[in-house]
């Protein structure tokens, strides 16, 4: 069996490099390889990202992948991020009546060092890398509209924080703490209402000051004059780039958190519960 | 004399090889645990990838999301539910009921 | 390119493709829906690595190579922005990949549950087991 195993292995290696040596000699017609250039749009992209001569156009940060996913093309992401969340959103109906307060009160009386979790030294050593982690990913997500990183990527990495409490510790450790259901749930409608309140901030303006605006709008516009400064005290914060980073990372740190907890809930509380309502 | 674009070009062909063996040996592993590890090291060879491609955003958010919160929520999964892919054994025992 | 780096980026593409019908296979023959997850991260990331080949661009000149699309100063002079131009991969299929990236584990987290779910109603996972069981 380990045999054939290896051998079937071996054989797609070999397909992958007679594939290869076949379009490297043109024998299978031509594949196309990395352009000399970019794209037309993207080379607008790039030109226009952090250019001050344009200052209709640009969209005022040196990152124009952040530039893009928040300014150029702002929609696909409140849209992607409404997909996001109607997923998290399925995997809470399929959770729905298991309390986590009962769950909490039942085990008030386990202690926390010696019963649960894994040994002293993860323990400790859990206990030094989470705020190391929250860091960490707050300056991923922060600095999001000057260097790599962003709302999704510092979100994302602060839900390792949580992931490593509820394996080394216990679901007992982070409730006890109070990071429960309702509190994630508070922190991701927080950011999902900054990202709709950024949204409609210049189109608010714009109404107050009885001019044309936008929604999505970043920087001012021919036809819309108003937008979100993109200095502060002589900081570069590109305007909304910031905000919806900031919205992004609470929003999605606390929709993972959400999803972990529940996922770690004992099996044998939920399967009495689901007899419960059966019963019923 | 081997120019510093033909090394970038032998890197990210010996990382996809590794990867091309990682989902392999993923897909074909009988042991869900081992499967997962398997995807691990496939999903090492891509955030390689990535940074060869010169994507740091996309390597940023593959690093947690690939290498740390989809092994844990799958070893979550597998250690709530069964380990072994596929017992045919069994399946037939019930048909036959 | 030479005749070399072709071969070499040519490797890499079939990897990925081949990677693809490996975990495509892994989706359909596979039985047990752990192990169909699995696969079916494997094929999005592949996809995702596709899209992402598809921005590269070819060495500017041998010594030089692509930079990210980030510039790496906050005042940029017009050289800066030309020679930015002539070197930076292309940032859209970034930003694309960026997303579904986050959206993939959300949507993976629903199917756990829908999995978790299953399994708690009929006690398998295996898809062959949970035909039968209907009759």
């Amino acid at each position: 069996m380990n045999v054939k195993k290896a051998l079937i292995l071996v054989s797609l290696i070999i397909l992958v490099l007679t594939l290869s040596a076949a379009f490297t000699s043109s024998a299978l017609g031509h594949y196309p390889l990395p352009l000399s250039g970019v794209r037309w749009l993207a080379s607008w992209y790039l030109y226009t990202t952090l250019n001050p001569q344009y200052p209709k156009f640009t969209a005022m940060s040196p990152e124009a992948v952040t530039a893009i996913v928040w300014d150029y093309r702002g929609l696909d992401t409140l849209f992607e991020t409404a997909v996001f969340f109607l997923a998290i959103v399925g995997a809470l109906a399929l959770m729905r009546g298991i309390s986590l307060k009962s769950l909490a009160e039942s085990n008030e009386t386990t202690t926390e060092g010696a019963g649960s979790g894994l040994s002293l030294i993860s323990k400790t050593a859990a206990k030094l890398l989470t705020p190391l982690i929250i860091a960490v990913s707050a300056s991923i997500a922060l600095h999001g509209h000057l260097t790599p990183g962003g709302g999704f990527q510092g979100g994302s990495a602060a839900a390792v924080a949580p992931l490593l409490l509820l394996v080394i510790f216990s679901v007992y450790f982070l409730l006890r703490r109070g990071i429960s259901e309702k509190p994630m749930l508070t922190l991701r409608t927080a950011g999902l209402l900054g990202i709709y309140l950024t949204a409609l901030a210049v189109v608010f303006t714009g109404l107050v000051t009885g001019v044309n605006a936008y929604v999505f709008q970043n920087q001012p516009k021919f036809d819309a004059p108003v937008g979100i400064p993109a200095y502060l005290f002589n900081t570069l914060v590109s305007g909304s780039l910031f905000l919806f980073n900031l919205s992004e990372y609470l929003a999605v740190a606390g929709g993972f958190t959400l999803v972990f907890i529940l996922l770690s809930i004992p099996e044998e509380l939920v399967m009495s519960l689901i007899r419960g309502e059966e019963h019923e | 004399m081997i120019g510093l674009n033909t090394l970038t070009y032998l890197f990210m062909a010996l990382t996809s090889v590794i990867s091309l063996i990682a989902t392999y040996l993923a897909v074909l592993e009988k042991d869900l645990i081992r499967a997962v590890v398997y995807s691990a090291l496939q999903s090492t060879a891509y955030t390689i990838l990535f940074y060869l491609l010169m994507a740091p955003d996309i390597a940023l958010v593959y690093v947690p999301v690939a290498v740390g919160l989809y092994p844990a929520v799958i070893l979550f999964l597998v250690k709530k539910t069964e380990r072994i892919d596929g017992e045919l054994g069994s399946v037939e025992g019930d048909g036959g009921k | 390119m030479s005749e070399v780096d072709t071969f070499m980026f040519n490797v890499f593409i079939f990897s990925m493709i081949l990677n693809t019908a490996i975990s495509l296979y892994g989706i359909f023959a596979r039985p047990t829906l752990i192990k169909k997850i699995i696969a079916l991260t494997i094929f999005s990331d592949t996809a995702n690595v596709l899209a992402i080949a598809v921005g590269y661009r070819a060495w500017p000149t041998v010594e030089r190579s692509p930079i990210p699309p980030v510039l790496t100063t906050s005042e940029p002079t017009a050289s800066d922005l030309t020679s930015f131009l002539q070197t930076a991969v292309d940032p859209l299929p970034q930003a694309l990949v960026l997303t579904a990236i986050v959206i993939g584990l959300a949507v993976t987290l629903f199917l756990v549950f829908l999995t978790l779910q299953v399994y708690r109603l009929y006690r398998t996972t295996d898809v062959r087991k949970i035909s039968r069981l209907r009759g």
